[in-house]
C-alpha cells in the first residue's frame, strides 16, 4: 500500500488532492455523480463579507489549452455561507478549507473573527490576495511583499487553523512574496493563482471579456506553476500546493517534483468534476511502478 | 446527470450547414425529464477544445438522443467529422424544461437558427399528447430549411431571402398567428435578436412565454459561474447574490420572458 496521505500544518489530508477556489463550488453544490469523500480535500470558491454578484457577462472564454475567465468573486457572502453551507461541512467526508477574499485588510479580518466565532469543520483558511486593494488604489495585495506580510500577520492572530495564502503569479518575484507569508506565519502557500490574459473578437474588435482582461487557467498555465513552485521550494520550508493546469496524475507527479505537497485541479473540474477522484488510484499505481512508499518522498526530487 | 460515453448512430447533413446526430445514451436518458434540457459534448483532442459544447435534445427515443446542430466555428465543424460508430464523451442531462404547454393554451412554437433543436422537441411532445400547437421556423434562407413548409397544418416556415415559405423573420408570421388565436402561450428558442423581438412583442401584447436562451457555458454544471445572463427588473441598488445575474446552466436555459433581459 502506497501511503498518499500528507500533512500541512497540524492537518493530516487522506491524499494530496484538493479542489482549487472557484471551480468547485462550496464543495456541498457539486453533482452527484462526484464522490467528493474521495478527495483530500475541497478549498472553496472566494467568500467575501458581503455578497457579490460578479460581473456581467462575457465571463469565460476559451483559449488554446485553456480559458480565461472573469467571474469576479460571485458569491453568496460570509453570513450566507456560515448559516446555509457551513452546516453541511460536517458530513461531507473531506476536508474543507474555506478561501476568503477582501477589498481591504479589515474585510479578510472581519471574515475571520465571524468564521472564529462558530464552532465548525472547516480546517483551514486559504487567503486570496490576487485581489484589489481599494485603499491603495487597486494595486494587488499580492504583489506586495509587505502587504502580503502585514495580512498575514493580522489573520494569523486570528486563528489556529491552517492558514494558507494563495500566491499569484503576476509578480516580478514570488519567491519573495512567499517568503513573506511564511515569516509571518503562513502554514502553507499556494501556487498558483491565474495568470492575466486577454482574448479578442477580430470582428467586432471588442475584448471577449467584458471586463476587459480576465484570468487564464488550464494547461496552458502548467509550465508557469511548475516554475513558480520550483522557485517557491528553494525559498521556504512550509508545505506549497501546486495549483495550474493540471489534467492527469503525471501532472501532479510533475508538482510533487518540482516541490509541491499538494496540488489543486480547477478549470479539468469544468470537463469533469470527477477527474480528482479517479487521479487518485493512479496515483498509487504511479508509486508502486517506481517502488515508493510515500508520495511525500518525491517532494522537490527535481534532478537539476 | 451524469458524463456518459454515447456511440454514435447517426451523423448526417440535413439542410444547408444543418447537421442531425444520434447517439446512444441510456444512463442520460434515464435522467431526462423533457423539451428544453441539454447536452454538454466534449470534443476529440480535449484541450483544443477546454469547454464541452452545449446542444439542446431535439429527440429522445427509447434510449437514444438526436441532437441538431448547425456549423457555427471549430467545434461545430469537428463534429461533422465524427464517425459512426465512434463515441463522444457527454454530460448530461442538463437546465430545465417548457413548461405550461399542456395547460389552457394554445402552444406557438418558434425556433430559428440554432434554436430549432428544442422547439421540434417540444412539437413532437405536443403530438404525443394530442396538443395542436403552431410551428414557425425560421432560417436565413430556403436550403436551411429541412421541413415543409405546410400552414394547413399550422407549420410555417420563413426564410430572411424570401426563397422559401413567408419572407422575412419569423416576427411577421408570429403576429398572425397570434392574432387568430383567442389564448396562445408562445415557447420560443433562436437567437439573441430574435428572442429579442419576441420578448418585446409577447410583453406588449400580454401573452404569456418562455424563451429557451444561449449564453456562453463553461461547465454546464453551475461551478464555473461563467453562464450568466442579466435578470429583467432588477432593483437599482440589488446587492445580493443572484439577484442581478442569473446563471442559464442551472436556472435555465428556458425562462419566462419577463425574467430575462438581452440588453
Ligand atoms: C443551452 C444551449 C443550447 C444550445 N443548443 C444548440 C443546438 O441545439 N444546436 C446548435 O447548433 N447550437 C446550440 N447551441 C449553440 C452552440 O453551443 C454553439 O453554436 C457552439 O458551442 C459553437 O461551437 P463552435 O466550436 O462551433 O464555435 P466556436 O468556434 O467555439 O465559436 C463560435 C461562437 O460560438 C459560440 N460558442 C462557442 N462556445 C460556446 C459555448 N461553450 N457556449 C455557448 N456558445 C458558444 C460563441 O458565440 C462563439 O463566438 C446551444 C447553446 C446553449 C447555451
Ligand atoms: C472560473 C474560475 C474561477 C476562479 N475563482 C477563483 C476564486 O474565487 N478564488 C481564487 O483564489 N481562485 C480562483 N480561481 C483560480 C483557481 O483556483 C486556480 O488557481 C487557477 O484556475 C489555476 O488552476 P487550473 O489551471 O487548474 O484551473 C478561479 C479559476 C477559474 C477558472
Amino acid at each position: 500500500m502506497t501511503d498518499l496521505r500528507i500533512q500541512i500544518g497540524n492537518i493530516e489530508f487522506k491524499n494530496p488532492i484538493f479542489t482549487a477556489s472557484g471551480t468547485f463550488g462550496y464543495g456541498n453544490d457539486v453533482p452527484d455523480f462526484v464522490d467528493v469523500s474521495k478527495l483530500g480535500g475541497i478549498f472553496t470558491k472566494s467568500i467575501t463579507l458581503h455578497p457579490r454578484e460578479g460581473n456581467p457577462p462575457p465571463r469565460i472564454v476559451e483559449t488554446p489549452s485553456g480559458m480565461i475567465n472573469s467571474i469576479g468573486l460571485a458569491n453568496v457572502g460570509v453570513d450566507h455561507y456560515m448559516r446555509e453551507m457551513v452546516p453541511s461541512y460536517s458530513t461531507i467526508g473531506t476536508k474543507i478549507i474555506m478561501n476568503i477574499a477582501g477589498s481591504t485588510l479589515d474585510e479578510y479580518a472581519e471574515i475571520i473573527r465571524k468564521m472564529e466565532s462558530i464552532s465548525s469543520d472547516i480546517v483551514g483558511y486559504e487567503i486570496n490576495i490576487s485581489c484589489p486593494n481599494v485603499k491603495k488604489g487597486g494595486m494587488e495585495f499580492g504583489v506586495d511583499r509587505s502587504l502580503t506580510a502585514e495580512l498575514t500577520k493580522i489573520l494569523r492572530s486570528l486563528t489556529e487553523r491552517l492558514l494558507i495564502v494563495k500566491l499569484s503569479p503576476n509578480v516580478t518575484d514570488i519567491a519573495a512574496i512567499a517568503t513573506a507569508a511564511e515569516e509571518c506565519g503562513a502554514d502553507a502557500v499556494s501556487a498558483i493563482n491565474t495568470v492575466v490574459g486577454m482574448s479578442i473578437n477580430p470582428t467586432t474588435w471588442k475584448s471577449n471579456i467584458y471586463t476587459v482582461f480576465g484570468g487564464l487557467s488550464g494547461p496552458a498555465l502548467k509550465p508557469i506553476g511548475l516554475a513558480a513552485v520550483q522557485k517557491i521550494f528553494h525559498s521556504v520550508k512550509i508545505p506549497i500546493i501546486g495549483i495550474g493546469g493540471i489534467t492527469g496524475s503525471l501532472d501532479v507527479i510533475e508538482y510533487f517534483l518540482a516541490g509541491a505537497s499538494a496540488v489543486q485541479l480547477g478549470t479539468v473540474n469544468f470537463q469533469d468534476p470527477s477527474t480528482g477522484e479517479r487521479m487518485i488510484d493512479e496515483l498509487e499505481t504511479y508509486c508502486k511502478d517506481v517502488s515508493i512508499d510515500s508520495i511525500s518522498s518525491l517532494v522537490g526530487k527535481v534532478k537539476n | 446527470m451524469l458524463i456518459e460515453q454515447c456511440k454514435i448512430i447517426r451523423n448526417e447533413e440535413i439542410a444547408g450547414g444543418i447537421w442531425e446526430m444520434e447517439f446512444s445514451a441510456p444512463g442520460i436518458v434515464s435522467y431526462y425529464t423533457g423539451p428544453g434540457q441539454f447536452l454538454e459534448i466534449l470534443l476529440d483532442n480535449k484541450w483544443s477544445f477546454t469547454v464541452r459544447r452545449p446542444m439542446s435534445i431535439a429527440n429522445v427515443e427509447e434510449k437514444r438522443i438526436t441532437i441538431i446542430y448547425k456549423i457555427f466555428g471549430r467545434g461545430t465543424t469537428l463534429l461533422t467529422e465524427s464517425k459512426v460508430g465512434g463515441i463522444l464523451d457527454i454530460l448530461g442531462p442538463l437546465g430545465n424544461v417548457f413548461s405550461g404547454w399542456q395547460g389552457n393554451y394554445v402552444p406557438i412554437l418558434v425556433g430559428g437558427g440554432v434554436g430549432l433543436a428544442p422547439i421540434l422537441n417540444l412539437f413532437r411532445e405536443c403530438q404525443k399528447h394530442q396538443i395542436h400547437s403552431k410551428l414557425i421556423i425560421g432560417a436565413k434562407t430556403g436550403r436551411e430549411h429541412f421541413m415543409d413548409h405546410d400552414p394547413s397544418n399550422g407549420i410555417f416556415l420563413t426564410t430572411d431571402d424570401g426563397t422559401l415559405g413567408n419572407p422575412g423573420t419569423v416576427m411577421p408570421s408570429l403576429k398572425k398567428v397570434c392574432a387568430d388565436i383567442d389564448n396562445p402561450m408562445v415557447f420560443a428558442c433562436g437567437p439573441l435578436p430574435m428572442l429579442k423581438g419576441m420578448q418585446d412583442f409577447v410583453i406588449q401584447n400580454k401573452i404569456p412565454a418562455q424563451l429557451s436562451v444561449e449564453s456562453y457555458m463553461g461547465c454546464g454544471t453551475g461551478l464555473c459561474q461563467g453562464c450568466a445572463i442579466k435578470r429583467r427588473n432588477v432593483k437599482e441598488k440589488a446587492h445580493s447574490y443572484h439577484e442581478r445575474y442569473s446563471l442559464v446552466c442551472m436556472d435555465g436555459p428556458v425562462y419566462s420572458a419577463s425574467e430575462v433581459s438581452f440588453d
